[in-house]
């Protein structure tokens, strides 16, 4: 090896000094960022007036724009206003990668976005950061003509962080020539095990919509997650046996196996290539069917009751929130006020599938013409309730959706599963 | 009374001083820089993981001292992640090595084309992780995978087999994406090592009459060492922090969350900042520990053939 020798160096105390000037500024900068507490409490409020004289341009964002719904509600909402200009940005493939987006967004009180697609679920959370504009005055003066039910999942304590856009309530799907509209759960799986070419196929994989898909049951069966007062009250009878019925449902092959792979996209491509009886899906399914060998084939039903209970399901949709720091709130406001009127309702229905928030968009007559499964689905949407409502909703959900998941895969038995279920949901709610 | 013995020391020490002082400096902006791009945001993130941050009230936290380690290493989650992270690293780290030897061995034969073979095989490596995954994910789905299909219409058993909704085939998808993806990149340290054995040693071992086998066992193997350690060491670096795979392919279901994944649901998806920083500083420890346990047993490997080769 060749030996260091000391020479004449060249003296880098600039270099270092620099450097360390450097490594402070990073160190200050980085540990600077704690604020002062802001909440709900202390949040700026939208003014409804003020989208009338708006102008400008405004960025919408929020997932993967699967139906269109995003993109052309945003160009027609241009060509409609004249003066502002509203695009759609694309934060995240998936639903879970869309939340970290918006949360990394609002957390770093990021500009670029002046309204954020929420769904459902995501207000409680997202309210009590103090991330969004009060919009109570917004939704008091559009409230008439939107569903209650789609209004409520805008509220956290009183007052409302966002208007309804879409909603959604889960539809059975089933093949006319195969096997009967289901009545109720029970009816469905006996006829799906009946043949092989019958089968279920739903959203089995461990995620969200594992815990919609086996709250819809829930529900129906008389079972709830959370009381009134907000206490947990999941460990029940009707817990117990809801998981008992789809556990054995996979055993008995009503429902295939590959569900416990499957979120939506595979569960509508499994169904599509005919080898099935049944699947739950949302209802923009029904357009992508329809251009498939299947289109006149398949019936479409709200999903069905508990025996001897009612037909329930849960809430889901998307609501139109403003960023606590958008730049051009007046421009936001137009887009909303664009977004609930009765007549592009009527295109969120006709154009893309989806459930509109104003009721009477439902009984229109090209509405029915375009979406003949307009009834059921009202009902449906009338009949859901939604997931419990929490800011830490997450954690909540993801002690369902692990445990169920558990026990449809064969490695916790129903007990065990009602038992820790209420137990992480408990240490939850107990989060700081 | 010493000092005339002492002197010529005296010299060489102060020879040794001026020498370090030059180091020091030398080395003073790369460690600086280090500091900048690691220790800082290491230290961040211990201090993040001394506290807990309200997901309730934005800007309220409290010190909480290391409630959040202890909370993590008491419970059955980070275990299971832990022993399922290891059981990932070994199966995958052993099979990438092997199949690189062989890889190496065979780019490093003289034949037509080797050149742009050896660009090709590098190709896997190059591909995001997250697009093989979702690639693994959409052939060995049930009923439509092309994995499924075929083995279905070969009458071979897996046909209908539900991949990636049982631990052990879940396991075994994810071992084999990702030694698809990073057995090149075995390969090519390992070619490296090969190409620094000298031919002359080969033409001797011919002298003697050695067989192929007894080539490759004597004298490649042996010589090869430091280049496999310096692979392994590497490969279960990545191993121990493996993510995307598990979180495209499973979402961590059927036991197949690693360390990082619990990590990243609790930052991410919980928001519980310090409790996830907790569990990114154990898994940073982990992978620490492991490293000096490898350097301290492997290491001396690396030395010893250093010093035969010279």
């Amino acid at each position: 090896m060749t030996e260091l020798r000391a020479g004449s160096p060249r003296r880098p105390r600039l270099i270092i000094a620099a450097a360390a000037a450097m490594a402070a500024g990073l160190l200050i900068s980085g540990c600077g960022g704690g604020a002062a507490p802001q909440g709900a409490d202390n949040a700026a409020a939208a003014d409804p007036a003020s989208g009338a004289n708006a102008s400008g341009s405004i960025n919408v964002c929020g997932g993967k724009d699967a139906s269109g719904i995003y993109k052309g509600t945003a160009e027609q909402f241009t060509k409609a206003n004249g003066k502002v200009t509203a695009k759609y940005t694309e934060i995240g493939a998936t639903t879970d990668e869309a939340r970290t987006q918006t949360v990394q967004r609002l957390e770093g009180k990021s500009t670029e976005c002046d309204i954020f697609l929420t769904d459902v679920i995501w207000t409680s959370e997202f309210a009590s950061q103090g991330w969004l504009l009060d919009q109570t005055k917004l939704v008091e003066s559009s409230k008439d003509r939107l569903i209650p039910s789609t209004v409520e999942t805008t509220k956290y304590e009183d007052k409302y962080w966002a208007s309804p856009f879409f909603t959604n309530a889960g539809l059975v799907y089933y093949q006319k020539d195969k096997v009967a509209k289901p009545e109720t759960w029970q009816q469905l799986y006996a006829e799906a095990a009946k043949a092989p070419g019958n089968g279920y196929v739903y959203q089995g994989k461990q995620y969200e919509g594992l815990t919609v898909n086996f709250l819809e049951m829930l529900y129906s069966a008389g079972g709830e997650v959370l009381n009134d007062k907000g206490e947990v009250t999941i460990d029940s009878p009707e817990t117990r046996e809801v998981l008992e019925f789809m556990s054995n449902g996979l055993k008995d092959g009503s429902a295939d196996r590959a569900v416990l792979t499957y979120n939506e996209d595979p569960t509508r491509l499994a169904y599509e290539s005919g080898n099935f009886g049944y699947q739950r899906n949302w209802p923009h399914v029904y357009r992508l069917l329809n251009a498939t060998p299947l289109a006149g084939s398949f019936g479409v039903a709200p999903l069905p009751a508990w025996e001897g209970g009612k037909a329930s399901g849960v809430l889901g949709g998307w609501n139109l929130a403003i960023s606590a720091h958008s730049t051009n709130q007046a421009g936001a406001v137009a887009f909303i006020d664009f977004a609930t009127t009765p007549e592009w309702q009527k295109h969120v229905a006709m154009d893309y599938s989806q459930a509109p928030v104003n009721e009477a968009a439902y009984s229109d007559a090209a509405v029915l013409q375009k979406m003949p499964f307009a009834t059921e689905l009202l009902a449906s949407v009338k009949g859901a309730k939604p997931r419990p409502v929490s800011p830490v909703y997450p954690q909540i959900s993801q002690a369902i959706y692990k445990n169920v998941y558990a026990v449809l895969s064969g490695t916790a038995s129903a007990e065990d599963a009602v038992k820790s279920m209420a137990e992480e949901i408990n240490t939850a709610k107990a989060s700081f | 009374m010493a000092t005339k013995a002492l002197s010529p020391g005296r010299t060489v020490n102060g020879r040794d001083q001026a020498e370090r002082r030059l180091a020091v400096r030398m080395t003073a902006p790369a460690l600086a820089l280090m500091a900048l791009v690691a220790a800082v945001p290491i230290g961040y993130a211990i201090w993040l993981s001394l506290n807990q941050y309200s997901v309730r009230t934005a800007g309220l936290s409290r010190f909480v001292g290391l409630e959040n380690y202890v909370a993590a290493l008491s419970s059955p989650e980070w275990w299971a992640a832990f022993g399922q992270t290891f059981l990932f690293a070994a199966l995958s780290v052993s099979l990438e090595l092997v199949l690189g030897t062989g890889m190496a061995l065979l780019l490093n034969l003289a034949f037509k084309g080797r050149a742009v073979l050896r660009t090709v095989v590098l190709l896997p490596y190059a591909i995001v992780t997250v697009v093989s995954a979702i690639t693994w994910q959409t052939m060995f789905q049930p009923n439509m995978g092309l994995v499924t299909n075929v083995l279905s219409a070969l009458g071979l058993p897996g046909g209908d087999v539900v991949w990636l909704g049982e631990h052990g085939y879940a396991m075994a998808v994810i071992v084999l994406a990702d030694v698809w993806k990073t057995t090149p990149f075995a390969a090519l340290i390992i070619l490296a090592g090969l190409q620094v054995i000298s031919a002359e040693t080969y033409e001797a071992a011919e002298l003697d009459g050695a067989s192929k086998w007894q080539t490759f066992v004597h004298i490649t193997l042996p010589l090869l060492r430091p280049a496999i350690v310096l692979a392994a060491i590497f490969r279960t670096m990545d191993a121990l922090r493996v993510f995307d795979l598990p979180f495209v392919l499973t979402r961590g279901a059927n036991g197949t969350e690693s360390m990082s994944m619990l990590a990243y649901t609790q930052l991410r998806e919980n928001r519980l900042v310090g409790e996830g920083s907790a569990l990114s500083i154990l898994t940073f420890l982990t992978v620490m520990v492991v490293s000096v346990i490898y350097i301290r047993f492997a290491g001396g490997n690396i030395r010893e053939a250093g010093k035969e080769e010279q």
